[in-house]
């Protein structure tokens, strides 16, 4: 599966992307929102985004919003490092809202193939 | 991002992990930056946004790459900070003083983390040790430096630039608060502005109260951009070290503070003393040692030569005539091993024949003392002596804008580092440094300024390796470090520290414009490769591999016999 992801933290990112690749998938790394939704607009075999929450200019659920504005349904996967009781129950169509700790990896490969 | 290789995954975590733990540093001084932006009642958020973010990044970062330490202290800071940024509470010197201190154990914690090693076995290496004090670098990292200046920006960047050659530096605003500092927790060094809001020479004033209250010299920098005769008078006046004018120039800063925070001890000179009659080699010995020498003393010739191995020796006084082996002859011995052929020899005699004293010399000798000796003059030849061959050797061994070593001896010196570790099966790394874009920077600063940034790396280095590694400019803007005991991977970590920075120290250009500049290096480790020649050649190679992949990295050499891609 081709995976975006979306971190301003280029190890986490990275990291994210080691954990996807080893499953398999491919794994394509953007380091905001903005690089995100280009690459989202150019490219429509992209199949899943997985972003952080918190990023500087567009965070997480910003991106999420401005995704489902330009109309594309591709499958969102939130991280983040803060409780997970925070987000809001309106986001109802991000697919897993996952924990930045150790479970990261178990609770990503999950999240993903769940989709 | 194309390696698929399933197994791959835990050597990338690692990897990750150490890069993020290499990172740690580089980030707290992110943070100290902007945290000494703030004041209390400020309401500045960009830099309070800022800190939260960084802070965001170090927790989640901190939990996924299971640096529980790391995390937990960032979501201490950040939930200090996040009331503040909700507008619930105002910027207060409790929260600042909070942040700084958490600061502080991220700090820490790196030193419990990133540098330490299991403990290895030293290293059966004959190196030369690095003798003048200021090449001893081990406890820079412990000295606290203090900035103070009115103007917040200012005191930032140079908390900052100093922080990248290994000082702890804690910026102030306020001469009050500077002066509470000082008097709870003294510093090594104070650098202070000399004009304040409070008048114009209210830094050398304050100096002189800090320095009643605490009944010390606390060791002060004055900068300044007044140059006139009398502002210098006044701040010599007011016990201070040194006075530079504004714009600093960090390179010179470090300089001085290298020298006023050094508290090492000049190492003393080590005389080896061989005589047949043992009570006169005692009293020799005790004069010596009286004069702060260290000595060892031997009656028998033949063992001279084994305790050369273990006793670094400055100088050897040899008794003129012993049985068995004259003092003659046991020079000519010491002169046929090639690595004696510089050590200094003095005889010992009542041979008051100069025809005969000067047969003596021929054989390789340096100066002839006529018994019975008096104690200062016994002391005074030997110092001269021993002090002007450390001189000498000191500039056949290094190179002369660095202080490190050149390259004939780095390579002499790697041979044998390799030959050491491979006997007693530790680990060693080989890594070329070269310094991006340098032409650059020499065509359009001019090679004053080219030197000032070979100097900052040079200093970079000594303050960052480790006292056992041995490192070198190789030519050029070229250098190169043996680290002993490192692993591929450790060396790895402690280059990509040294090039982040490295990379952040701000070099200021003839027509006063600011530059960076960065570095690439290539790596090359035991056992990958097995000896000095092919271990040089793959540095050189990684070395060429991280300029073409965009310079400003390190890249380890491939093992030699990989096995090849699936």
């Amino acid at each position: 599966m081709h995976i975006l992801i979306v971190d301003d933290d280029p190890l986490t990112g990275e990291f994210s992307a080691a954990i996807l690749q080893q499953a398999g998938h491919h794994c394509e790394l953007v380091e905001h929102g903005v690089a995100a939704l280009e690459r989202l607009r150019a490219d429509e075999t992209i199949a899943c985004v997985v972003s952080d929450l918190h990023m500087p200019g567009l965070d997480g659920l910003e991106l999420h919003r401005e995704i489902r504005t330009l109309g594309i349904a591709v499958p969102f996967i939130l991280l983040s490092g803060d409780d997970l009781c925070r987000t809001p129950d309106q986001h109802r169509d991000i697919s897993a809202h996952i924990h930045k700790d150790e479970t990261l990896e178990q609770a990503l490969l999950q999240a993903v193939a769940r989709l | 991002m194309t390696q698929h290789d399933p197994q791959n995954l835990q050597a990338r975590k690692a990897r990750l992990r150490n890069s993020f733990i290499a990172q740690l540093p580089h980030r707290v001084r992110e943070l100290r930056q902007h945290l000494s932006q703030l004041a209390p009642g400020q309401q500045d958020a960009p830099h309070l946004q800022e800190i939260h973010r960084i802070l965001h990044t170090l927790k989640g970062s901190g939990a996924t790459f299971g640096v529980p330490e790391v995390m937990s202290t960032a979501r201490g800071a950040e939930q200090s900070l996040s009331r503040v940024l909700d507008g619930e509470a105002p910027i207060t010197s409790k929260l600042l003083d909070e942040l700084a201190a958490q600061l502080e154990t991220l700090e820490r914690l790196e030193f419990e983390y990133a540098p330490s090693l299991p403990q290895e076995r030293a290293p059966e290496v004959d190196l030369p040790a690095q003798r003048s004090g200021r090449d001893i670098a081990s406890c820079r990292g412990e000295h606290s430096i203090y900035v103070c200046d009115d103007d917040p920006e200012m005191a930032g960047a140079l908390a900052m630039q100093l922080g990248c050659f290994g000082y702890r530096v804690t910026p102030f605003t306020s001469l009050t608060r500077l002066c509470q500092a000082v008097t709870t927790a003294p510093p090594a060094a104070v650098i202070l502005d000399v004009v304040f809001p409070e008048g114009r020479n209210a830094g050398p004033d304050t100096l002189v109260e800090i320095n009643r209250i605490t009944g010390q010299r606390v060791p002060t920098i004055f900068m300044s951009n007044r140059e006139d005769f009398a502002a210098r008078l006044h701040a010599v006046q007011a016990g201070g070290s040194a006075y530079c004018t504004k714009p600093v120039k960090t390179v010179e800063m470090v300089e001085i503070l290298d020298l006023i925070t050094d508290t090492t001890p000049a190492e003393p000179f080590h005389i080896l003393i061989v005589d047949d009659d043992p009570d006169l080699a005692q009293y020799h010995a005790l004069i010596l040692e009286q004069a702060g020498m260290v000595t060892r003393v031997l009656s028998d010739p033949a063992e001279v030569l084994q305790q050369l191995e273990t006793f670094k020796a400055d100088l050897v006084l040899i008794d003129l005539y012993m049985p068995r082996c004259s003092g003659l002859e046991l020079a000519q011995v010491l002169r046929q091993v090639p690595r004696h052929i510089s050590l200094p020899i003095i005889y010992v005699s009542s041979e008051t024949d100069a025809a005969r004293q000067f047969k003596a010399l021929a054989a390789g000798a340096d100066g002839f003392l006529t018994k019975p000796l008096e104690p200062q003059r016994l002391v005074t030849e030997i110092r001269l002596r021993a002090e002007r061959m450390r001189t000498l050797r000191s500039l056949m061994v290094r190179d002369s804008l660095t202080g490190l070593f050149n390259h004939n001896t780095i390579l002499q010196l790697l041979e044998i580092a390799v030959a050491a570790a491979l006997r007693g099966n530790t680990p060693l790394s080989f890594a070329m440094i070269d310094i991006d874009r340098f032409k650059q920077v020499n065509d359009g600063h001019g090679h004053n300024i080219g030197d000032q940034v070979l100097m900052a790396l040079g200093r970079s280095l000594r303050l960052r390796m480790r006292e056992s590694d041995v490192v070198g400019r190789y030519g050029g803007e070229e250098f190169a470090v043996v680290m002993l005991g490192a692993t591929a991977e450790r060396a790895q970590q402690v280059l990509d520290t040294l090039r982040l920075n490295f990379a952040e120290v701000t070099f200021v250009g003839a027509g006063g414009q600011q530059f960076h500049c960065s570095f690439s290096a290539g790596l090359a480790a035991l056992p990958d490769f097995t000896d000095a020649a092919t271990l040089q050649e793959a540095a050189d190679r990684a070395l060429y591999l991280a300029k073409r992949r965009g310079r400003n990295r390190v890249e380890c050499a491939p093992i030699a016999s990989a096995t090849p891609p699936r």
